[in-house]
């Protein structure tokens, strides 16, 4: 694995973190109303 | 010939309804179906005095007339449609002389019909075993109606419930409660659109789609424009409906029943003569919690210590797989010690979460709801709030949204802002790095330290709960309280497949839910701490080996200046040292600075930051707990996590409101951000406070 492909990997996992952040914050309300309210799947950790 | 009387044999399951319909129609009886459907029918005939005779059908067993099955919509499909060839003279409700108080509830909504109803006391024998009497009459007065008691099971009283039943005539036909007092304007609004109806009947229309004679929802919609509620407002009607039922039944057994638990003899009434007991019951709970973190403590250290080096082998082999760069260091130093900072604490979890469910299976939780609801009353709480409290120590999230079965506004906003000081599992693994390094591992009477440590943060948290509630009990003033009605269901030996079941449920909930933040945060605070701006990160290691030409440093020693000196200087140096004056007053250094930040996202974070900070740069293969051990106070000097700023960080994690989700719910279930933002506030500064004052009197 040569180091471009190692630094192409490093960008599409921080992208991917980043979402995973923006998407948590900004889209909560739907994941929640979907999960919440019955067992402990409710997203809070 | 005279009329025959047709009677209906109404009541909860498993009160000997059935065995009631046997003593009454001995063989005369025949069982068939309920028309078009597969329920089954059963009718009887019995032969009362003077030569009347008695049809009886005996009804599904059902618990309240608002029907929730198909067996439970006979019963009120009968009781509402009076042109069925069924429809009863007489209704006899039958119950169980241990379950009065719920079976009463069925009671009272036959009552309001208007039928004739005659109440059967069943299982009388059980009496003397629970300690329980009855003053017969007191309950007829009040309960406006004839009582037979009666033991199937020794052939009682039997005679005297035919006697009843063919001198039906006699009986009142008065209402238990007047139902227009839960919405005077609607239920007048409903009886001036329909003035010749019953408003019971009507209501029970309304709320559960029963046709009766002509009258259903739609018609009630466009005649006399009755404007009906929403289905919201229909169910919280509903609620007020059976919180009023449930008022008169407590204020009719107050005084005509009595449960004397001294003089009960039975093996289930002796032993909640002891567990419920006001001292012993208190005991008993505290002797199994010391047990439960005890054993948590004792049974997974092994196991902990095995994930412990396995992640630390592991990511050391993968380091030794991989080519050199970026990309591996990412896994090596942030991903693999990032994760391995949650599932070391699957062990602990898993017990804990046995034992609640071992606890809840043998039916010990629900007298631990009973003992609690009597301490928490004398601080102004009701017991309602005690199901949500009790469920925080999962999770504050679906504990707040539990709250919702709390019909006292006030009530359920102080349990809404008090939950969140209740241990969550994401507390623990917080509390147990934290112990595990700066509280010994001695032992007091059998007991290690650091179980009675972790033993003593639960109790914290849940006495700050209490007292909170206490505080804003008297700031917001309750006027009403909520009443609040627990089973006690007998103690059975748990299964051991819903056990597993539920360790392995909440255990996946734990790991899986909070894997994909530390995942998420492990990936960018690699990164924040891999790269930084400028010559000092640049350059740091000719920068290092120049500040330490004169000294005669190892290579290792030297490559771990570099690497400090990089991490001094990398994007996530730079933002922790900008808050490090804010939390050095508290014993903690940026690096904890930085992991308190993230695990405002989740607590549980905590632990996998500082395992993500402490790996960048670090080709040791090291366990997370021995790295955070071997921690230098840059300011004081000796270890960083020592007993100040141990007990300091966990005193910080126990009231600081340090989850973004419980915040979110907490603004959704208030409908406004001032709850929320309060809370925050409040809890942080109380937080930060009481670390504050514990650091500086430890240091």
């Amino acid at each position: 694995m040569n180091t471009i492909i190692q630094n192409i990997l490093v960008v599409i996992a921080i992208i991917l973190a980043l979402g995973f952040f923006i998407k948590k914050l900004f889209l909560k309300n739907q994941k929640s109303k979907k999960e919440c309210g019955g067992g402990d799947n409710c997203g809070c950790h | 010939m005279s009329k025959q009387i047709n009677v209906a044999l109404i009541g909860n399951p498993n009160t000997g309804k059935t065995s009631v319909f046997n003593a009454l129609t001995g063989l005369n009886q025949k069982v068939g179906n309920y028309p078009g459907i597969t329920v089954e029918k059963k009718e009887g005939v019995c032969k009362l005095p003077r030569g009347v005779k008695a049809h009886i059908i005996d009804l599904p067993g059902t618990y309240s007339l608002n029907a929730s099955s198909l067996d439970e919509n006979v019963v009120i499909e009968l009781l509402l449609n009076k042109n069925d060839k069924d429809f009863p003279d007489l209704a006899v409700v039958v119950s169980d002389v241990e379950n009065l108080k719920r079976n009463l509830l069925l009671y009272t909504q036959i009552k309001d019909l208007e039928i004739p109803t005659i109440l059967v006391i069943n299982m009388a024998d059980r009496m003397a075993y629970k300690g329980i009497s009855l003053d017969l009459e007191y309950l007829e007065t009040h309960l406006k109606t004839k009582i037979a008691l009666v033991s199937t099971r020794k052939n009682q009283g039997i005679d005297k419930l035919k006697n009843l039943i063919s001198n039906y005539k006699d009986l009142s036909i008065s209402h238990c409660i007047d139902l227009s007092e839960i919405d005077p304007a609607y239920f007048k609004n409903l009886q001036s659109a329909f003035p010749n109806q019953l408003i019971y009947k009507l209501w029970l229309v309304i709320t559960q789609d029963v046709n009766f004679g002509k009258t259903d929802r739609n018609e009630i919609d466009a005649v006399a424009n009755f404007k009906t509620k929403s289905k919201n407002d229909l169910k919280r009607l509903q609620q007020k409906e059976t919180i009023k039922r449930y008022q008169f039944i407590n204020d009719v057994l107050k005084k005509g029943q009595t449960i004397d638990v001294a003089n009960a003899k039975d093996l289930r009434m002796r032993l909640d003569r002891v567990i419920t007991h006001k001292i012993w019951g208190y005991a008993i709970f505290f002797i199994i919690l010391l047990t439960i973190f005890q054993a948590i403590y004792d049974w997974s250290s092994v196991p902990m210590d095995f994930i412990d080096t396995t992640f630390a082998a592991f990511s050391e082999w993968t380091k030794n797989q991989l080519p050199n760069g970026a990309f591996t260091n990412l896994l090596t130093e942030g991903i693999i010690p990032g994760l391995g900072g949650i599932v070391i604490f699957i062990p602990q979890i898993a017990f804990l979460f046995l034992f609640i469910s071992v606890l809840e299976e043998s039916g010990y939780m629900s007298r631990v709801v009973f003992l609690m609801d009597r301490l928490m009353r004398r601080f102004g709480l009701s017991g309602k709030s005690i199901v949500p409290l009790i469920s925080g120590t999962a999770c504050a999230i679906p504990a707040i949204m539990a709250t919702r079965n709390i019909e006292n506004w006030k009530e359920r906003l102080i349990t809404i802002l008090v939950t969140p000081f209740i241990t969550c599992s994401a507390r623990l693994p917080v509390y147990l790095i934290i112990i595990s390094l700066v509280i010994p591992e001695g032992r007091f009477i059998g007991l290690s330290y650091q179980a009675l440590t972790l033993m003593f943060l639960y109790l914290l948290g849940f006495g700050t709960a209490v007292l909170s509630a206490y505080i804003l009990n008297k700031v917001l003033k309750i006027k009403s309280k909520t009443f609040f009605v627990v089973e006690m269901p007998n103690y059975k030996l748990p299964l051991l497949k819903n056990v597993a079941l539920t360790v392995l449920e909440k255990t996946k909930s734990f790991v899986f839910g909070a894997g994909k933040i530390i995942l998420a945060i492990s990936i960018i605070l690699w990164f924040l701490a891999s790269f930084g701006p400028g010559e000092n990160f640049n350059n740091a290691e000719e920068i290092t080996k120049k500040a330490y030409s004169t000294e005669n440093l190892t290579s290792e020693e030297l490559q771990q200046k570099i690497a400090s000196h990089k991490l001094e200087h990398s994007f996530i140096g730079i933002i922790g040292q900008a808050i490090e004056p804010a939390i050095s007053p508290l014993g903690y250094d940026w690096k904890i600075g930085i992991a308190i930040i993230s695990s405002f996202a989740a607590r549980e974070v905590f632990v996998g930051t500082l395992a993500t900070i402490y790996s960048v740069g670090n080709d040791d293969e090291d366990t997370i707990k021995n790295r955070m051990a071997g921690e230098v106070n840059p300011i004081l000097g000796g270890p960083l996590f020592n007993f100040a700023s141990g007990i300091s960080l966990l005193l910080f994690y126990a009231f600081a409101m340090q989850c973004m989700s419980t915040l979110a719910v907490v603004k959704r279930e208030t409908n406004t951000w001032k709850w929320p933002v309060l809370q925050l506030i409040i809890m942080s500064v109380f937080a930060y406070i009481v670390a504050l004052i514990a650091f500086q009197l430890l240091k």
